[in-house]
């Protein structure tokens, strides 16, 4: 009877990961079942009556399936689910939580541009784009989902060792009345407050200023 | 303010809405989601929903955990505070609410209404950061 | 049958920068072990849900007369604590604390600060009071007093740039701590003034 044909272990561990609103499903195969098990999976819009079966992750081997189309409008909250099978059995149907895009997402560290003179440096700071369905489609700066984006900016002197921070509400800061002819390391972290989400700092931006022509 | 609320519920989300087995039916979102919301409506939709959560969610929200329980008082008080503001703006009329909205409200109350009481009130708690989030969002 | 145990006295709130702490005189009873329990009420439980109270698992039979009721007093309302002794079998009635205790009533103090100057850099290290707090930093050019400028810290766990200074004149600086869901700031810490040179950072 059903129960018997679903007697297969149930996958394991389902949830979204999910990175600059890219979302993609993940799980754990059953336990014990080794190689050759397949998945499917649907999804649901939370509230929605329906559950959608997701065709291109319709009998894969592989533990992920990329729902970040069916789950683009971060102003909607989404389930999925995943089911196995092997030889003829089946698991149950296991949900995830419920995701929530907008404060369920990690943030990608901005990118960093830096430029120098004698005894300045400036740092233009570009926060990532949220995913797209296509390259060619409309970027979408994480800027305009959240609007009170920030960014902390970390300056380290390599010569003193000394790092400084600056708090920046725009995306450029120009450092004046620096060594001339010395090393400066850049790296910058995004900072949302409502809801609180933040990146890692970005790598280090290493540039040097021009040397003192009077000395 | 929100940021307690935030903080507090973010602290049960896991807990509450997995006390919510009702996938397909929303009191907050799809399909009447409160994003659809005209900026102008919503100063009366959230004192209205402010009142909704106050008089009709929290108090049947209790549960046998008692750091579940504290938690939810904690984001009660908090609402009631907030709820104290926005009646600050409703005196001074500057919270008009025209037919769209009461409308708007009236589908919110069908929909809690369609569940029994605590399935109802457990699910609108569960639901507390599609308020948040759409209060926060700039209209 | 058992004496009366008397009810727990002299309760009261200690409260600074949003850490709240419920304090109690201890029941003396020879030989015996007294233990206590707290509970709070807040103003959602008094006008929507009959005037509940809830526990407060972590000072439920403590012996300790103390209890940090930060956590459950989150709220800027109006709240009721109080508190029962048990001895056995023993139980005494409720003491209750005077009046309300809303944490908009706080205690905010200055933040610890150490002014930096490095080269021409003025820099400052604020104390990490907690995410809900601010810091209002002031600072001027020493016997510039009128022309103080102002800069709202929220990140501190880092080093903060606050300016360039010239060669030569002392820069001061002063912070306040400030709490947006209460709207109140503390006083200003003492300034601290240092001087910036080629290269060297001085303290003065």
């Amino acid at each position: 009877s059903g129960e018997l044909y679903c007697s297969l272990p149930n996958p394991r561990n389902v949830h979204f990961e999910s990175i600059n609103m890219k979302n993609i499903l993940h799980w754990s195969a059953p336990e014990g079942t080794g190689d050759g098990v397949l998945y499917k999976v649907k999804y649901l819009v939370y509230g929605d009556s329906k559950w959608i079966r997701k065709p291109e992750c319709r009998n894969i081997n592989r533990t992920w399936c990329d729902l970040s189309s069916e789950t683009s409008d971060y102003e909607e909250q989404y389930y999925a689910s995943v089911k196995a099978f092997l030889n003829g059995r089946c698991s149950d149907w296991i949900e995830t939580t419920r995701f929530n895009p907008l404060t369920d997402t990690k943030i990608d560290p901005p990118t960093v541009s830096v430029s120098s003179t004698e005894k300045s440096i400036s740092v233009i700071l570009t926060a990532p784009e949220k995913w797209k369905r296509s390259p060619e489609g409309e970027p979408v700066s994480l800027l305009q989902v959240y609007p009170g984006l920030q960014y902390n900016v970390s300056v380290l002197n390599k010569k003193t060792k000394k790092r400084w921070f600056f708090s920046v509400s725009n995306n450029t800061l120009v450092v004046p009345w620096l060594e001339p002819g010395t090393d400066y390391c850049v790296s910058a972290q995004i900072h949302i407050t409502t809801p609180l989400l933040h990146s890692g700092f970005s790598k280090e931006y290493c540039i040097a200023t021009l040397k003192d022509k009077t000395a | 303010s929100v940021t307690e609320v935030r903080s507090g519920f973010t602290a049960i989300k896991a807990n509450i809405q997995g006390r919510d087995p009702i996938r397909t039916l929303s009191i907050l979102s799809y399909p009447h989601s409160l994003h659809k919301v005209q900026s102008s409506d919503r100063c009366c939709i959230a004192h209205h929903l402010f009142n909704f959560y106050v008089d009709k969610v929290f108090k049947h929200c209790k549960t046998e955990d008692s750091y579940i329980n504290r938690k939810v008082s904690s984001i009660a008080n908090s609402f009631l505070s907030m709820k104290r503001k926005l009646e600050h703006c409703h005196e001074k009329n500057k919270c008009i609410c025209r037919q769209e909205s009461t409308e708007k409200f009236n589908q919110i109350l069908a929909n809690y209404e369609g569940l029994n009481v605590t399935s109802a009130a457990i699910k609108s708690l569960g639901e507390l950061d599609i308020l948040l989030d759409w209060m926060e969002k700039s209209p | 049958e058992d004496a009366l145990l008397r009810a727990p006295q002299n309760i009261s709130i200690l409260s600074t920068n949003m850490k709240h702490f419920l304090t109690w005189s201890p029941v003396i009873v020879r030989g015996e072990t007294v233990r206590y329990s707290v509970e709070f009420q807040g103003e959602y439980e008094r006008e929507y849900a009959n005037g509940s109270w809830i526990p407060i698992c972590e000072c439920s039979f403590i012996t300790a007369t103390v209890c940090n009721i930060t956590e459950d007093v989150s709220a800027t309302v109006a709240y009721n604590l109080r508190v029962r002794a048990d001895v056995g079998t023993r139980r005494s009635k409720w003491g209750t604390l005077k009046g309300f205790f809303n944490p908009i009533t706080t205690s905010l103090t200055p933040p610890l600060m150490k002014v930096i100057a490095d080269g021409y850099h003025l820099l400052v290290e604020l104390e990490d009071m907690g995410p809900a707090f601010q810091f209002c930093v002031l600072y001027w050019k020493k016997g510039q007093e009128s022309r103080m400028q102002q800069k709202m810290v929220k990140e501190v766990s880092f080093v903060v740039h606050l300016d360039t200074m010239e060669a030569g004149p002392d820069y001061c600086v002063k912070a306040r701590t400030y709490l947006e869901v209460i709207n109140r700031s503390s006083n200003f810490s003492q300034p601290q003034c240092v001087r910036a040179q080629g290269a060297r950072s001085v303290w003065l």
